[in-house]
């Protein structure tokens, strides 16, 4: 697979390997710029392993990564994130000891140059940086509706509203590409149908390119352009969400075959 | 009740990112700081000297451990070492005939370099391993001072620290050395107070908080306890400088021992990690509560309250001190800060009882 002018994110041929156990089997995937892409699959099946893949925190042993054009894999995870890619994790990673605020503000990091004597020397040096990254979070709080919880205690707010704080937290980065990592576990109903809309909405308004896990079929449908499913490290179908998710051998990762069931 | 948010609005992020965004805190912190001022004026020579000036210097060594232990979250059992560079530095390079002025930022970069050295040496590791290597330091730090004659002058010597005059002031009557310490101390509480409200004093929380998640959104873990260790080290440094010149006037090396590295973690965790409120409170209960206990018990003895004998006496006090910082961190583990946080959050919302923030 090369990487065309249009695709932002490109596998080639990923391999990882835990100790014997192959999590990864020559997995390859291309994301193009604007499209939510999918990533389905049982659970052990690779999913998040990739994501990791892609983000730094396990590089693959075999293959290549690139973000538009540039190989990634073999960088540390904190300069695969200032090259442009955003993501959040399945379990809430917020940063328990600060206001929502700042949590979000965290996400304008690569944007800002921490410095003791910056800070030391507010009124004349650091301050012009704060306020204006102060406006970018603004309108991401806007975006996401988070005014009212702007400055709660993080660990104060409910579960549903955390998930969107760190999307908050994601999308200020600007990112060339967005990860998400089960944004919707643990959520009811209600919640899922909101930060289904939030996403759509950010994406619509940024322009945005998401990588999404996902194990509602009915999210995964409503949301991806194309979905890539995956079972024991390896790919068993890729395509347009509604045709690949009918695919008999997705069903029959998902739920097994008939004969099973005796 | 004139101590309350509601009526408290800000429009613009300028005010809204105020170092006091409270009028009543401001007036509160100018009263204190002018009272302090004031002090060689209110205060006897006797209590500057011997309660309110260490008092100072220690809560700015506190300080300065806190933007370590409590803000970036890396434990350092060592600090005293990190004190004792810049003690040292400061009257080597005063002697050499160094300005003082000079002198003081230059030990702080010594102090720094050499922390960080040993920060970079200790950051693979973690917790209670950290612990460990900062207290490598410690005993590193002293072997090195008591055993190399041209630092300590001996293993048993004193080095008397110089006569010096700082900005034109001659420093060498006790009101003028009080000032010199508290200008440190407010200088570092301000530097204090806008580290946390910018990026820097953001990514060190994240740092401490979750790794990871501050990895992914482009924090370098290891560059930003470096700089933590640094910084810290940095103030920990010019502290020692301040303590030698402004209280102690003579060093031995055992006036930075391993007891005063634990000393200092304990003024921390008492006032509250990462608290600034906490530090000033932490470094006043650790110093003066041993002695107000000692007065409080040798009055009661002396009025025959206290039937005991003298050596259960001269132990009593801190009997009393140990089981008090078992109590706080048992009762209430924020410290000296929770405390007057409650209080203020209490009379912030009063008549009602929810804070907004």
């Amino acid at each position: 697979m090369t990487g065309a002018r249009d695709d932002v994110l490109v596998c080639d041929n990923i391999v990882r390997r835990f100790g014997g156990v192959v999590a990864l089997k020559n997995v390859s995937v291309a994301v193009k710029r604007g499209e939510i892409f999918g990533l389905v699959g049982p659970n052990g099946s690779g999913k998040t392993t990739l994501v990791n893949a892609v983000t730094g925190f396990y590089p693959p042993q075999e293959g290549r990564i690139t973000l538009d054009g540039k190989k990634i894999n073999g960088l540390k995870p904190y300069m695969i994130a200032s090259m442009g890619v955003a993501r959040t994790f399945q379990n809430v990673a917020l940063f328990h000891g600060m206001s929502v605020l700042d949590n979000i503000l965290m996400g304008r990091h690569i944007y800002m140059k921490p410095n003791p004597l910056a800070s030391f020397f507010y009124p004349w040096w650091a301050r012009k940086e704060e306020i204006e990254n102060r406006k970018k979070v603004e309108e991401v709080i806007d975006l996401l509706q988070l005014a009212p919880a702007r400055d709660e205690h993080v660990d104060v707010i409910p579960l549903g509203l955390q998930k969107r704080v760190e999307l908050a937290r994601a999308l200020c980065a600007e990112p060339k590409l967005l990860v998400l990592d089960e944004p919707m576990a643990g959520m009811n109903q209600e919640e899922k149908e909101y930060m289904v809309r939030f996403i759509l909405d950010a994406q619509e308004a940024l322009g945005l390119t998401v990588l999404i896990i996902e194990h509602h079929m009915d999210v995964v449908t409503a949301l991806c352009d194309r979905i890539l499913v995956l079972n024991n490290g390896q790919e068993i179908a890729q395509g347009p969400a509604r045709e690949t998710i009918a695919n008999p051998l997705v069903v029959e990762a998902y739920i097994g075959k008939p004969r099973d069931a005796a | 009740m004139f101590y309350r948010l509601s009526g408290t609005f800000h429009t613009n992020y300028q005010a809204d990112r105020k170092l006091w965004k409270i009028p009543a805190d401001r007036w509160l912190v100018l009263t204190v700081f002018a009272l302090a001022v004031l002090a060689p004026f209110l205060v006897s020579p006797l209590y500057l000297g011997s309660y309110v000036l260490p008092w100072i210097i220690w809560s700015a060594a506190a300080l300065s451990l806190t933007l370590l232990m409590g803000m970036a979250g890396q434990l350092h059992f060592g600090f005293a070492a990190v004190m004792a560079i810049g003690a040292y530095s400061s009257i080597h390079l005063v002697r050499a005939g160094v300005p003082f002025e000079i002198a003081l930022l230059l030990s702080g970069i010594i102090a720094a370099v050499i922390g960080a050295v040993f920060g970079a040496a200790a950051l693979r590791v973690k917790g209670l391993y950290l612990v460990m290597a900062t207290l490598a330091m410690q005993y590193l730090v002293d072997w090195v001072v008591v055993n190399v004659p041209w630092i300590s002058g001996g293993a048993h010597a004193t080095l008397r620290t110089p006569a010096v005059s700082f900005l034109f002031m001659d420093i060498s009557s006790l009101a003028s050395r009080y000032w010199l310490a508290l200008a440190w101390a407010a200088l570092i509480t301000v530097f204090y107070l806008n580290v946390k409200r910018t990026s820097f004093g953001r990514s060190l929380v994240a740092i401490r908080d979750k790794d990871f998640a501050a990895a992914v959104i482009g924090v370098d873990p290891f560059k930003t306890k470096l700089m933590a260790f640094f910084t810290s080290s940095f103030l920990g440094g010019v502290s020692g400088a301040i303590l030698a010149f402004c209280y102690y006037r003579a060093v031995t090396p055992e006036q930075f021992g391993f007891n005063v590295s634990i000393q200092l973690v304990a003024m921390v965790l008492v006032g509250g990690l990462g608290s600034v409120i906490g530090s000033y409170l932490g470094a006043g209960f650790v110093l003066l509560a041993p002695i107000f206990l000692t007065n409080l018990i040798a009055g009661l003895a002396a009025s025959g309250w206290v039937p005991v004998s003298q050596n259960f006496l001269s132990h009593l006090p801190l009997v009393i001190y140990g089981a008090m910082i078992i109590g706080f961190l048992l009762f209430e583990p924020l410290g000296l800060a929770k405390i007057y946080d409650n209080i203020r959050k209490y009379f912030l919302v009063w008549p009602f009882r929810h804070a907004r923030s």
